[in-house]
């Protein structure tokens, strides 16, 4: 088994033969080790693998949005994906913008409206979450095209709230 | 003693709570919102009682359905726990007037103390040191600015009403007054239903420590030594510990600050589990801050370090039992540090993180006490305080306690929502508080020295195996749980048809 992957933004490749494992980043970092893998843990959730390198230990369990827990500390990790990453890189550089909501929550101000010059970090939304009020900030200097967010609305993970151009 | 309690309160300590009542042979009753209909205090109490929709203003803020509630359970006494009710005069009056016994202090205590502004009257006429500031509530932004100047800045503007730094802001210079008062004011409102603030001088990186005092209703009040809270970020505690490494070198200091929390008490009519809170500064001069009057979220390192249980106290004293402990008999043994476990992302600003429990490893062994209010699977509703669990050690030392700590932190993963687990293992690894150098600026003087750890190849190497294996599977491998699941959920439907 061969495998791409992005580790905290940077690349590396994972190989499985038999019971040998080599791993190798773009900075050149290479790991070449026996392995062994052994799935642990409660059948209702994802659980956590024991992963054992040249014999040393690991607990390795996958959270949620490409997050990997390795020994309780948490990569941001992917399967390297050509196509889309090509994609995704073709639609940021774009530039309208899509400001979504990082967490769920409530919307408490709208700062901005439709037609509103705006500068970059300059506060768009303010949204309420755990008693704790965050102010979402616009990533360009731009106009502002649209605002989706109404007050004392209630707003998922990823929904927009404002499109900047 | 009572027959039958009622925990108007939820997370961690309604388990808390209830953990007490079981092991005193009190039935329990946990209540619950819309959110918390699967929470593990309902799952461990007795009995449980819904008391509303999920905000908390409709539900554990709320008066008449949390006594609707004790009188359809036929609960004899409510613990109102921290935050919520747990330090409203007028519920503890409620609560009176409906023959329900209220776990805490005197509503007329709760009043004198609750309130900071006649709070700190109160201890400056009991001979208390306070930081200088203005003595009631400021009338607008003229008087604020009169004030502050007089003070000389820094000053740090504070609720009238607060607790855990709602409503509390920091003022360097006159510029950022009028914008620092709207926000405190604001955040005031919205917390506690009332926006009044005054102004303080800043003291300069104090330490926070604080008394922990017990009264029972016969007059016989003692004090229960500090904990040191300085690990703090937005003025929200995060680290805790008894004994204060700060007392090390200087022996005298917990009896004087004990005797000077116990003036404050007494000259409140103070009863039951209560803090006094304190800033230090570097000469071991202190000044008084706030009471909090009810049981505090840290109480359980001076349970670790005093061997005593306070809620089990809490309940004793509420139901007019003598507190039979004297002065003489309260001893520290050892050291003991607790770390909140929040859900917050520490590198992205510490923004909640509300979501699904996924995985859940808890720590466990010699020395470990959890205090937790989640199991796997677990929704952390976006509703309430981030707080999801509090990880407690005992060591013979501090640094046995610290290394310890570390070894716990290591034990534990909770995957699905992010939180401050990893975090608190690089604030335990840096050579000033490994020192016992605190003050309550130093996570802020540790957030700009922080490097982000350099992931180990290995374990990077670890993790990609996983992740390749589970990205290669064609056929779900957990085919079992999801006929479970399937049966759970139409289960479900079915009742709420």
């Amino acid at each position: 088994m061969t495998r791409q992957v992005m580790v905290n933004g940077r690349s590396g490749r994972i190989e499985t033969e038999g019971s040998r494992l080599r791993y190798q980043r773009e900075d050149g970092v290479q790991i070449d080790c026996e392995c062994s893998l052994e799935r642990t843990g409660s059948f209702s959730g994802p659980g956590e693998y024991s992963v054992l390198l040249d014999g040393r230990s690991y607990r390795v369990s996958l959270g949620t949005n490409k997050e990997v827990w390795v020994n309780g500390r948490a990569l941001a990790m992917e399967v390297f994906d050509t196509a889309r990453r090509l994609a995704q890189a073709a639609r940021t550089n774009r530039g309208r913008q899509e400001i979504a909501a990082m967490m769920p929550g409530k919307v408490i101000h709208v700062l901005v409206a439709a037609g509103d010059t705006v500068e970059e970090g300059q506060g768009l939304v303010v949204v309420e979450a755990m008693k704790m009020q965050n102010e979402i900030k616009s990533p360009k200097a731009g106009r502002v095209a649209e605002v989706r967010a109404r007050p004392d609305a209630t707003v998922g993970a990823g929904e927009i709230l404002v499109v900047v151009e | 003693m009572f027959s039958k309690v009622l925990v108007a309160n939820r997370g961690e300590i309604a388990v808390r709570v209830v953990r007490a009542l079981r092991e005193l042979g009190i039935a329990s009753v946990a209540t619950y919102s819309d959110a918390d209909r699967g929470s593990l205090a309902v799952r461990l109490a007795d009995e449980a009682a819904y008391v509303g929709p999920s905000p908390s203003s409709e539900s554990y803020l709320r008066i008449d359905r949390i006594l609707d509630a004790a009188k359809r359970h036929g609960a004899e006494a409510i613990h109102p726990g921290y935050g919520f009710l747990s330090e409203n005069a007028e519920f503890a009056e409620a609560c009176a007037a409906a023959g329900i016994v209220f776990i805490g202090p005197p509503a007329e205590s709760i009043r004198k103390l609750g309130s900071k502004t006649s709070a700190r009257q109160l201890a400056i006429a009991a001979g208390t040191p306070v930081v200088p500031g203005t003595d009631r509530a400021l009338s607008g932004w003229e008087e604020a600015r009169a004030a502050a100047n007089t003070l000389g800045y820094p000053v740090l503007l504070k609720a009238s009403a607060g607790g855990g730094g709602k409503g509390m802001r920091r003022v360097d210079g006159e510029s950022e007054m009028r914008s620092a008062l709207r926000d405190a004011a604001s955040e005031a409102g919205r917390a506690f239903g009332n926006s009044e603030v005054y102004v303080e001088k800043l003291v300069e990186e104090p330490r926070h420590i604080e008394i922990q005092i017990l009264g029972d209703h016969h007059g016989h009040l003692i004090h229960l030594g500090e904990r040191e809270c300085s690990i703090q970020r937005r003025h929200q505690k995060v680290i805790e510990e008894c004994p204060s490494p700060f007392m090390a070198a200087h022996p005298d200091l917990r009896e004087k600050m004990g005797q000077a929390a116990l003036k404050v008490a007494r000259a409140a009519g103070y009863t039951n589990a209560g803090t006094v809170e304190f800033l230090v500064d570097r000469d071991a001069n202190f000044y008084f801050l706030e009471t909090n009057t009810r049981l505090q979220v840290e109480h359980p390192v001076t349970e670790l370090a005093t061997g005593l249980d306070l809620v089990e106290w809490q309940l004793k004293i509420a139901a007019g039992e003598h507190l039979t402990l004297r002065q003489e008999d309260i001893a520290w043994r050892g050291s003991a540090i607790e770390c909140r476990i929040y859900a917050e992302d520490p590198d992205h600003e510490f923004m909640p993180s509300p979501g699904r429990i996924v995985h859940l490893s808890e720590p466990s062994g010699p020395g470990i006490r959890l205090d937790s209010g989640i199991f796997e699977g677990w929704d952390v509703p976006l509703e309430y305080d981030p707080l999801l669990a509090k990880l407690a050690v005992w060591g013979a030392t501090r640094d046995a306690a610290v290394r310890r700590l570390e070894r716990a932190l290591s034990e534990y993963v909770l995957t699905g929502v992010r939180n401050n687990i990893a975090f608190f293992r690089e604030v335990l690894a840096d050579a000033e508080f490994r020192e016992g150098q605190l003050s309550t600026t130093f996570l802020d003087r540790f957030l700009k020295r922080r490097k982000k750890a350099e992931a180990d190849p290995e374990a990077e190497a670890a993790a990609a195996l996983v992740l390749a294996l589970e990205s290669n599977q064609d056929v779900p491998p957990r085919e079992n749980s999801r006929r479970l699941d399937a049966w759970v959920t139409s289960g479900r439907e079915d009742i709420l048809r």
